[in-house]
């Protein structure tokens, strides 16, 4: 029998997931780009409303094509990367739920500032792709 | 759930990389498999017993708790 090493199976990936993954990224990119120069150009007043308006519009044209993008990979992606997607993406979810509601009541009473739940939201950010290599570990 | 995945491809002489290009699926996942780490879907379980040209139930064992 030819010899099989374990550890590569993580590499392993169909084409069209890279290729589904690539949509995904460049979505993202074009996504994040779009509200980062959005968000600057209206804060320091570089152009009209009705342009920053536009790109807001925008911007929320990008972020739906990235889900959309998200959700045909994974549509299409196997099963066990399926199972281990959404088991990310409930971790990461869970990690907003009880952030968001642990850090709400405190900011109410003052003791931190409410534009620190933006931090909730990069925590999620960041927790998916942690829970999606917790997978691959448990999995492999 | 136990299987017979890893017995039946050493016999053709498949490489964990051939069986998941004939099931379209990632390496890992025929790994997880025979590893059982991961149970497969319905469908994906039939398509491995059609692969083999075996019942499924001479491909899975439900009977016998994970390993």
């Amino acid at each position: 029998m030819k010899s099989t090493d374990d550890s590569l199976a993580l590499c392993s990936s169909p084409q069209r997931d890279r290729r589904n993954q690539w949509r995904i990224t460049l979505w993202a990119f074009v996504w994040g780009l779009s509200f980062v120069v959005t968000t600057w150009g209206a804060k320091r007043e570089w152009w009209p409303f009705g342009v920053t308006l536009a790109g807001v519009i925008g911007t929320s044209i990008f972020g739906i094509a990235t889900f959309l993008a998200y959700r045909r990979f994974l549509q299409e992606t196997d099963e066990l990367r399926r199972k281990i997607e959404v088991e990310a993406l409930a971790l990461a979810f869970g990690v907003g739920v009880v952030g968001g509601l642990t850090y709400w009541p405190l900011a109410v009473s003052g003791a931190v500032p409410e534009s620190g739940l933006v931090y909730i939201f990069v925590a999620m950010f960041f927790t998916h792709p942690v829970g999606v290599l917790i997978g691959f570990r448990r999995y492999s | 759930m136990k299987n017979r995945l890893k017995v039946l491809r050493a016999e053709r002489d498949w490489t964990q990389a051939y069986l998941a290009q004939r099931l379209e699926v990632s390496r890992q996942t025929v790994n997880a498999i025979e590893k059982g780490k991961y149970d497969p879907s319905l469908p994906l379980a039939f398509r491995i017993a059609r692969v083999f040209e075996k019942p499924i139930e001479e491909v899975f064992d439900p009977e016998e708790e994970r390993g």
